[in-house]
């Protein structure tokens, strides 16, 4: 063709690849990680150096921001919910908006199309807000117990915070893991530290652990767990944008709007959730572990029939169509292989980063170990 | 001269009235004789007003073409059906969220129309004035003309595709004062409900309304640019409107497939849907930021498609 | 703003290749191959001098209209190039008038809301005295009665006339007409032909495409040939004819006798079919052969000059009947 028709077309592909540049600019930058803009630290130094700075302003900074949740565990596709149901954060990518003000003013928001959900906490009040059914509950505490601590009826989103992973998984690193730490990492466009935790098992599943520390505040802001031979995070929690500035005073103050349905709730007087903490008791009695760190396989009771009776008991229906955890479970035994071995036999079930067998002895075992592995802890009664 | 006047007069036929002062008396551009030697006529002298005039005739052809103003009254029907179709229903309890929110306040009728017809309705009269733009002209002759004009291909392609911006923010107001007259009538006034469960005054209500149709109207131009640069493809407008179509559609199909998620947000239609970011306190600024560089980078790639397709293009129609 | 469209080799409008900065269309090598190699105009050399009411002639599918609409931006050449009115094109396409394959205008809208649309296009046009033109444009073609009829309302002849009349929207140096009579009757051909010849005594050039031998004839004072994308000659009506020779024509009961008379007189080339004998005229003097035939007593029926035709041209040059009407 005409010289011309070149130079024209150049421009819709030069286009092209500018839009493509900006796309791919924000993971390429926090994967290759150019200059180390911070002094180098082991990892023992970083964590007196965060554990100093967290005793010296009593707890996390005043700070708001976007937290994204991305879990791509290799599970069959679970249906949409379009809820805030916890379960929908074990595939696909969640986002929830963090304003944190002091331990006492926290509002944490889930927005999905169209609703919203929010927890926010001022003082000793609580309110959860659901924008879907136009429901606001305040949700009192019982004197002695701590709101930070104390489970919210609903899973708050809450728990999966960079801040509480982050701690969960420094308690867990003990003497088979290996510990390093670079100083290069960005996230949510600022200049981090990454604990990166190798597990020494062989038959461990999880290739690595990476906790980015906030360089300058200390403060976690994502977790990513890495399965072997996969490049992708298989679970990945943390900031997309973050500041580091109180939070509008506004945003922890919550009326109930004119026309929406207001409960109470108080916590522990809640039946349901004392029906909850007694099943979660009973379930805890019957679990057992076998092995250690990270290769540790949970070994619990578990029948199927379980779970459906877990659905009739769900006075107001809870659990929307999707999010029934039987059919869930049809769902993924679908995809479950059967296996055998001189410990009986059973369905297996392998994700990127988690094994479960379940046996046909009625015995669930979960561990993120390789299938070899989880067969022979069942073979320990 | 003075010779051809008699000539003209013995030539004279009926019907045929000769104005031979036409030429003459006629200015169309200071300076420039008709007959002047070939290198003395200046540049235009006033291309911005030309443009303008140009992008006005163009107004005029969309907007009195009486297929776009049904497209238009059908738009600003669905707001008020919407409207009467809650009305009855407001007394049903089990209406949440939403839908809910507009039995109580008079704005929200606004956000739940677009809620409905930001996914196909809107998109439909958009790609129909965006598609009809370069392939009608071209299917019926008259581009040939416009181009002998000469109206300038980038100009004219320019020209087109601010019209359909035009319109495509014509379309989102429409929507908006239907649903905002149809819901100060039938329900009450007053403070309006944000989906974050707090609560903003009527004037602070009006002005996210104002928000929303800003960033709604620019989600609308990033399709207009590809239905314009499908336009330039084809000499059959109704080609270039069904294939904007089928891509909205294709995008919509991919969005309801779990594991085509990763997609999601590369696709218009998951950003059309972010206005619901004014309803939250603060408003995401960031999610509407986005929104809107997903729509200038639609705009910015199609249009220079567009451009290189129609600048290199035979007119051969 | 300019139109990019030819970019081939050298910037084709900007400077007249070469000749007469005067003329009003020259073209070098013209060529377009459109897509799947079929060659529609074929290293085109052409040149219309200003002032002149030019006759491009051709059959149907000879590359004309293809040639048109290089000539006009539309379409780009594979190769070659042009200039029209010495300048580049967008400068030059303002003071162009053109009727391109047809009239082709929005339906929907009245005659004058069409031209006023394709007035605005034109970025030299003042938007102030759009309506002046326009109303002048209607004039002249005669449909100022009709002007806020919707053209689809137009009769065939309306049509057409409004499309010359777009053609006229303003001074024109140059107006390009690509069969304008087609689709016409009798009684609007003869508009036309009128019209052109009115806008030529106005010192505007007129490049006017036909597949028509006589309506060129009559119209015009230069003409160019295409047969399948080639140029087969262009030039004065006069010269182009001058290529063949005028003939004498006699109409006798005694055509051997005539013949004889003929060939005595030493005029060439006689050929006899009875009842008529033909001769090259030659430089005699058609009232002297008369008389010499008298003078031998050859019985004159009638006697008649017969000047080639530019579809003798055609034969002779093509050695092919030219498709009349196609």
């Amino acid at each position: 063709m005409r010289r011309g028709t070149f130079v024209r077309w150049g421009v819709p592909i030069a286009a092209a690849a500018v839009i493509a540049g900006a796309m791919g600019a924000g993971p390429v930058i926090a994967a290759v990680s150019g200059e180390p803009t911070l002094p180098e630290r082991t990892a023992q130094q970083l964590l007196a150096d965060a554990a100093a700075a967290t005793s010296e302003r009593d707890g996390i900074p005043p700070m708001s921001g976007t937290v994204q949740q991305t879990a791509s565990l290799g599970l069959p596709a679970l249906p949409q919910t379009g809820s805030a149901s916890p379960i929908n954060l074990l595939s696909g990518s969640h986002e929830v908006k963090l304003w944190y003000g002091g331990v006492n003013k926290i509002r944490v928001a889930m927005p999905t199309q169209f609703d919203e959900t929010n927890v926010i906490v001022n003082g000793d009040q609580v309110w959860y807000w659901d924008s879907g059914d136009n429901t606001a509950t305040k949700v009192k505490v019982k004197s002695g117990t701590d709101v930070g601590r104390h489970q919210l009826p609903t899973p708050s989103p809450s728990d999966m915070t960079p801040q509480k992973m982050a701690a969960d998984l420094l308690a867990g690193a003990e003497k088979d893991t290996a510990v390093r730490v670079t100083n290069n990492a960005q996230v949510a466009g600022r200049a981090a530290y990454q604990l990166v935790l190798t597990p020494k098992d062989e038959s461990s599943l999880v290739q690595e652990v990476r906790v980015a520390l906030d360089g300058e505040t200390y403060v976690p802001l994502q977790v990513q767990v890495y399965a072997k031979g996969s490049a992708e995070p298989a679970f990945q929690v943390g900031f997309t944008q973050v500041t580091f500035t109180p939070p509008a005073a506004e945003n922890f103050t919550f009326t109930p709007p004119a026309g929406a349905k207001v409960q109470e709730q108080t916590l522990g007087d809640d039946k349901a959730a004392e029906q909850h903490a007694e099943h979660a008791q009973e379930t805890a009695q019957g679990l057992k572990t076998v092995g250690e760190g990270w290769t540790r396989v949970a070994v619990l009771p578990f029948k199927p029939e379980d779970l459906t009776k877990a659905r009739t008991q769900q006075p107001d229906g809870q659990w929307n169509e999707g999010a029934d955890p039987g059919a869930l479970l049809d769902n993924v035994l679908k995809s479950a292989t059967p296996v055998s071995g001189t410990w009986g036999s059973g369905k297996l079930i392998k994700t990127k980063l988690v094994t479960a067998l379940l046996t046909d002895d009625g015995r669930l075992l979960v561990g993120a170990v390789t299938p070899e592995e989880i067969t022979k802890a069942a073979g320990i009664k | 001269m003075s010779t051809a006047e008699t000539e003209v007069d013995v030539r004279r036929t009926p019907g045929l009235v000769p104005v031979t002062e036409t030429m003459r008396t006629v200015e169309r551009e200071p300076g420039a004789a008709p007959a002047g030697p070939p290198a003395a006529a200046p540049p235009p002298s006033r291309p911005v007003a030309a443009f303008w005039r140009l992008l006005g005739s163009e107004l005029g052809l969309t907007f009195r073409r009486p297929r776009n103003q049904v497209m238009l009254a059908v738009l600003a029907s669905v707001p008020l059906l919407i409207g009467i179709g809650l009305r009855i229903a407001a007394g049903d309890e089990a209406v949440g969220g939403l839908i809910g929110a507009v039995a109580g306040n008079s704005l929200m009728l606004t956000f739940v129309s677009f809620s409905f017809l930001v996914l196909l309705l809107m998109p439909v009269s958009v790609a129909v004035v965006g598609g009809d733009s370069v392939a009608g002209e071209a299917g019926a002759g008259t581009l040939r003309y416009l181009l002998a004009a000469p109206a300038g291909r980038t100009r004219l392609l320019a020209v087109k595709y601010l019209n359909a911006v035009l319109f495509a923010y014509a379309v989102t107001i429409v929507v908006a004062l239907s649903a905002l007259v149809t819901g100060l009538v039938l329900f009450p006034v007053g403070p309006v409900t944000l989906l974050s469960g707090s609560t903003v005054s009527v004037a602070e209500g009006l002005l996210r309304i104002l928000v929303t149709v800003g960033y709604v109207g620019a989600g609308m131009a990033a399709l207009a640019a590809i239905a314009v640069a499908l336009s330039t493809f084809t000499e059959v407008s109704i080609g270039a409107i069904a294939a904007t179509m089928v891509l909205v559609i294709v995008a919509q199909v991919i969005r309801a497939i779990p594991q085509l998620d990763f997609l999601a947000p590369y696709l218009l239609p998951t950003w059309w849907t972010r206005f619901d970011a004014v309803l939250r306190s603060p408003i995401d600024l960031a999610a509407l930021g986005q929104g809107l560089l997903v729509f200038g980078a639609y705009i910015g790639l199609f249009c220079s498609i567009a451009w290189a397709r129609f600048t290199g293009k035979d007119i051969t129609s | 703003m300019t139109v990019v469209t030819h970019e081939a080799g050298a910037p084709s409008g900007a400077a007249p290749p070469s000749g007469d900065p005067g003329d009003a269309i020259v073209t070098h090598g013209l060529t377009k191959r459109f897509r799947g190699g079929q060659v529609a105009v074929d290293a085109l050399d052409l040149t219309v001098p200003r002032g002149s009411v030019f006759g491009f002639l051709g059959p149907n599918g000879s590359g004309k209209t293809t040639t048109i609409r290089m000539l006009l931006g539309l379409v780009a050449p594979t190769a070659g190039d042009y200039s029209v009115l010495g300048m580049p094109l967008a400068r030059a396409l303002p003071r162009v008038g053109a009727l391109v394959e047809g009239p082709a205008f929005y339906p929907y809208l009245s005659g004058e809301a069409n031209l006023l649309r394709f007035d605005a296009a034109d970025p030299t046009a003042a938007g102030a005295t759009a309506r002046t033109r326009v109303g002048e444009a209607l004039e002249r073609v005669g449909l100022s009665a009709a002007a806020g009829k919707r053209f689809r309302n137009y009769s065939l002849g309306m049509r057409q006339r409004l499309a010359i009349a777009a053609a006229l929207l303003g001074p024109r140096e140059l107006l390009v007409l690509d069969e304008p009579t087609n689709g016409l009757d009798p009684q609007g051909t003869r508009e036309v032909r009128a019209l052109v010849k009115e806008i030529a005594a106005d010192g505007t050039t007129v490049f006017v495409s036909s597949h028509l031998l006589a309506e060129v004839e009559q119209m015009c004072t230069h003409a160019a040939i295409m047969r399948t994308g080639n140029l087969v000659a262009q030039g004065t009506i006069a010269s182009l004819n001058g290529g063949l020779t005028t003939r004498i024509r006699v109409e006798t009961p005694d055509a051997a006798d005539a013949a004889r008379v003929l060939d005595a007189l030493g005029l060439a080339d006689v050929r006899s079919a009875a009842p008529e004998v033909t001769a090259e005229l030659g430089g005699q003097a058609p009232e002297e052969i008369n008389a010499a035939l008298v003078r031998e007593g050859v019985a004159v029926r009638g006697l008649a000059v017969v000047r080639p035709s530019l579809e003798d041209v055609f034969v002779g040059l093509t050695g092919e009947g030219f498709d009349v009407d196609g």
